[in-house]
């Protein structure tokens, strides 16, 4: 899979989006799609295709939290990878996500090391388990 | 006729005026000492509840003419937030209007990095005299420099690209401050319809965690206390979810 896979990138803000389209283009990623909420994001990962999930929280409509809540709900969906990259950065919430089942968090403002980093270590999480 | 206690006199005088109206079956002078009775019995309740009126009236009259209130209910208020809107609006427009550029720098400089670096090989063939081998050297340490300062170009444009991620933080709390002011812009409005008289149906009632449900806080905010418990970053988000297990 890596760097041919489908990702899914849902934020509210399009500049956000696009900044995070332009990183994966930059690493390697060219098979990048966009959604602006969870409500926007679910039927296009239920329809099948996707292979990684990078999510904002705070958005109208379904948050992130609840978008990974309902693809960790859904059978055909559950194991699929989802990073949250959001500005919400309290510990509750951190905790709060990782029970939720999140495979990765990182908090606005970002680099594309960190970025890069966290996509890797999923990536090598998952070809080892 | 009977003596009755002075301060009943009033109300006594009325009901023996009704006796005598049923005697006379006088219908319209039974009314009228029914009325007067009742006027008799409630007059300092009324009175008490006119002078009452009153004075809450002068005191919302005095309230509605509070015109530093009005105005920033119907003007400053809504005023603040169409501009912290334009503000969103123009930051918006401006990051996007900087991301089509570095988009469009992004080929050119890959395109030339590329270029140069095939260039860097190709000058071989001419390696004939003294000359043309000097001359060689300097295209190829020219070209070397080209495509190193390129590649530096697109790090550089890769960089300005995230540095555009302040428009989604800025533009959070901006959102934010826009609820705040909106909440306020409606309480203020109930208070005003309040004090002209026309108490309107009480407010909905404001749920204070309107954002726990699933979704966030907004960015955090230093100094601002109700962001005390964020991470301070990356490297703290790391250490706690390491401490889960993850």
């Amino acid at each position: 899979m890596s760097k041919d896979m489908n990702i899914l990138v849902v934020d509210d803000f399009s500049t956000m989006r696009r900044i995070i389209k332009n990183l994966l283009h930059d690493l390697g990623y060219a098979k990048v799609s966009e959604a602006d909420d969870g409500n926007t994001a679910l039927p296009m990962l239920k329809g099948g295709g996707f292979d990684f999930l990078i999510s904002d929280w705070n958005m109208p409509g379904m948050s992130g939290l609840e978008l990974l809540k309902q693809v960790r709900a859904d059978d055909k969906l559950k194991k699929m990878p989802v990073l949250m990259l959001t500005a919400e950065a309290k510990r509750e919430q951190i905790v709060e996500a990782a029970q939720a089942g999140v495979s990765g968090y990182v908090i606005k403002p970002f680099t594309a090391v960190t970025l890069k980093e966290k996509i890797d270590k999923i990536l090598a999480t998952r070809a080892a388990g | 006729m009977k003596t009755v206690p002075a301060r009943w006199a009033n109300l006594a005088h009325w009901i023996d005026a009704m006796g005598e109206a049923i005697g006379r079956d006088d219908e319209s002078a039974l009314r009228a000492a029914i009325a007067r009775f009742d006027e008799a019995r409630n007059g300092p309740l009324l009175g008490e509840i006119r002078r009452v009126a009153t004075d809450l009236k002068g005191a919302l009259d005095r309230f509605s003419l509070d015109s530093r209130l009005t105005q920033l209910a119907e003007r400053e208020v809504p005023d603040a937030r169409h501009r912290l809107a334009h503000v969103l609006k123009l930051t918006d427009d401006a990051a996007h209007r900087t991301m089509d550029l570095v988009e469009l720098c992004f080929p050119l400089a890959e395109e030339t990095s590329s270029s140069a670096q095939k260039l860097v090989a190709v000058p071989r063939a001419a390696r004939s005299g003294r000359a043309a081998r000097a001359r060689t050297r300097e295209v190829n340490a020219f070209l070397s420099l080209a495509a190193g300062n390129m590649a530096q170009v697109r790090n550089s444009l890769s960089e300005v690209l995230l540095t555009q991620g302040y428009q989604d933080i800025s533009g959070q709390i901006i959102r934010g401050v826009m609820n705040l002011v909106e909440e306020l812009e409606i309480a203020l409005g109930e208070l005003m319809r309040l004090a002209s008289g026309v108490a309107g149906q009480p407010g909905e009632e404001q749920d204070e965690g309107r954002n726990l449900q699933g979704n966030g806080h907004g960015p955090a905010v230093p100094g601002v206390q109700a962001h005390a418990a964020a991470v301070s970053g990356q490297q703290d988000v790391d250490a706690l979810l390491a401490a889960l297990g993850m």
